[in-house]
């Protein structure tokens, strides 16, 4: 195996990454959703359905026969159409899944269709079963893309949805142009410590820009000085000349 | 030369244009149109443009933040440009008219398989508990067995009513609730290879059986019966064709033919999920006739046969001649 696809491959064990190729041809991320996750967005709607149960129980007695009925099938649709009305929705989600971040998509990153909606969520008992969602959080613990057996039979994922992050401010230094040519992962990583030193300790990133600091032509030695003169080379790679 | 800020500074005007046709466009509404004219087409354009930009960024090794702009930029447009809408009267329509049926008779090994599944034991059980009425006390605790005979005598106010029931309204509800619930789980156990299935098709045909050898052992068998001939000309088919999708899905599971096992699973679960819609309605349709029609003790007897028999005349022949010819 070559190095960089060695590098990918350990990434992605790492994050547990989905990729659905797109008919342009550009791989599209899926970061699926693990135990922990949809463990709470799950308690959060069945505290809603509970509470929903309840409130209905406690207006049904004034209705009498038919109160009673609407009850029974407002249970009904709350144990099994509850999750398809909230994923074929724009939302994509439940207002549990919202509230951590998650969305349902079918397996190629698209929303949901009806007919894999309903298979995903009849298909719950299944998931159920033996006890306390047994085979689900099992099918969900071993395999890569956390899918209970539902997603399975559906083709669906539950994925974290994308947090817009989409202006990484990048520490401002004075240009300077590299002592030596720069592959283009050397260029990438130079870039990348460019932005996260804002995020980093002044010791830490004086390490790290020490081990860098072959680019500036500073090799072995370091310091602010030295850090100040990588993170030029940094935006001199970013094209400020 | 081309350098990322350079890359940048020429194409981000492109990129908050898709941004904002993305916006636009993912509020339309069933009602409005797109808002201010947007364009479909310039978005779709600007979203080829934006994958390109995205492999080039790749491939050049980018900073993190260009790659992670442009890649929430494709997907949304992405899903925006390639979801499957599949909802709306016009494809109830043809679900009803069309694809249900049609559906019910391209799964006809399986509804085969199912129906036996579930009229076998029906019917040893039956004549087992009719044969020797202490039998259901294997089934039931003597309770629950007082308690349908009570629910089936002919001096019930109501027939089928439990004792906590006090109106046909409660029935209903608890009718949709249970039966429905019965349907789905009879689906849902053909992921354990169709185990499942053919577990909760055979108990419920054994438990249905049970009831009606002792109900009639009991001497109640004109009540019992006119009470379920008219709904179960919809309850039972569509308990049957619950199973003949699971079963679809076990088989799907365990003989994957040219596919892989989780192409076939899902591939069998998305066309049998045709036959649940219709499993759903009949259901519904079920619980209704339950509740108000089959309980009520003012109908003849004879006059429920007779609709019995139009109900499951009007039920096979749905399956057997709608949508023949609509291809």
């Amino acid at each position: 195996m070559s190095k960089p696809e060695r590098v990918a491959a350990r990434r992605h064990v790492l994050d547990t990454v989905a990729a659905s190729e797109t008919p342009e041809g550009i791989l599209l991320e899926l970061r699926p959703a693990g135990l922990g996750a949809r463990y709470y967005a799950f308690m959060v709607d069945w505290l809603i359905r509970l509470a929903a149960i309840n409130a209905f129980a406690m207006i049904a007695p004034f209705l009498g026969g038919i109160g009673v009925a609407f009850w029974l099938i407002l249970i009904f649709v709350l144990e099994w159409l509850y999750p398809v009305a909230f994923e074929l929705s724009a939302a994509g989600a439940t207002p549990g899944k919202r509230a951590f971040g998650l969305k349902v998509v079918m397996d190629n990153g698209l929303p949901m269709t009806a007919a894999a909606s309903m298979t995903r969520n009849l298909l719950r008992v299944a998931d159920f079963l033996p006890f306390a969602f047994g085979f689900g959080v099992v099918s969900i613990l071993t395999r890569s893309d956390s899918k209970r057996l539902g997603d399975l039979a559906a083709g669906t994922l539950v994925v974290h949805v994308r947090r817009a992050d989409l202006r990484i401010a990048i520490e401002e230094a004075p240009s300077l142009m590299p002592a030596r040519p720069l592959a283009p992962e050397d260029q990438a990583a130079l870039v990348a410590l460019a932005a996260r030193a804002p995020r980093l300790t002044p010791a830490r990133l004086d390490e790290l820009a020490a081990l860098a600091a072959v680019v500036s032509g500073d090799d072995g030695q370091a310091g602010p000085t030295v850090t100040r003169r990588v993170l030029g080379v940094a935006q001199w790679v970013l094209g400020r000349r | 030369m081309m350098t990322p800020l350079r890359f940048q500074e020429l194409y981000e005007r492109d990129w908050a244009e898709l941004q904002s046709l993305l916006d636009a466009l993912s509020t339309v509404t069933l009602t409005s149109g797109p808002r201010d004219g947007a364009s479909g087409a310039r978005a779709a354009a600007l979203y080829r443009q934006a994958c390109e930009h995205l492999a080039l960024a790749r491939a050049r090794s980018y900073p993190a933040y260009i790659i992670d702009h442009l890649e929430d930029l494709t997907s949304r447009a992405h899903q925006l440009i390639y979801q499957q809408r599949e909802f709306g009267l016009g494809r109830l329509r043809r679900l009803i008219n069309i694809d249900f049926p049609c559906a019910v008779r391209e799964h006809r090994a399986y509804v085969a398989v199912a129906a036996a599944t579930f009229l076998l034991p029906t019917l040893l059980v039956g004549l087992l508990v009719y044969s020797r009425p202490e039998m259901i006390l294997s089934v039931v605790d003597s309770d629950t067995a007082s308690e349908f005979e009570q629910m089936y005598s002919p001096a019930a106010g109501s027939i089928g009513r439990t004792r906590e029931a006090r109106t046909d309204w409660t029935m209903f509800g608890y009718y949709i609730r249970n039966n429905v619930g019965v349907a789905f789980q009879c689906f849902a156990g053909g992921l354990f290879a169709g185990l499942g299935t053919l577990f909760f098709l055979a108990y419920n045909g054994a438990f249905g059986g049970a009831l009606a050898g002792y109900l009639t052992g009991r001497g109640l068998s004109s009540t019992f019966y006119s009470f379920i001939a008219t709904h179960s000309a919809f309850e039972l088919t569509a308990i049957v064709l619950a199973g003949a999708a699971g079963l679809r899905m076990g088989h799907a599971l365990l003989s994957p033919g040219r596919l892989t096992r989780r192409q076939s699973l899902v591939q069998a679960s998305r066309e049998s999920m045709v036959l649940i819609y219709g499993v759903t309605a009949m259901l519904l349709v079920a619980a209704g006739v339950e509740a108000f029609w089959s309980s009520a003790t003012w109908i003849a007897p004879t006059v429920k046969y007779g609709v019995a028999a139009v109900c499951w005349l009007a039920v096979l022949g749905y399956f057997t001649l709608q949508g023949r010819h609509a291809g």
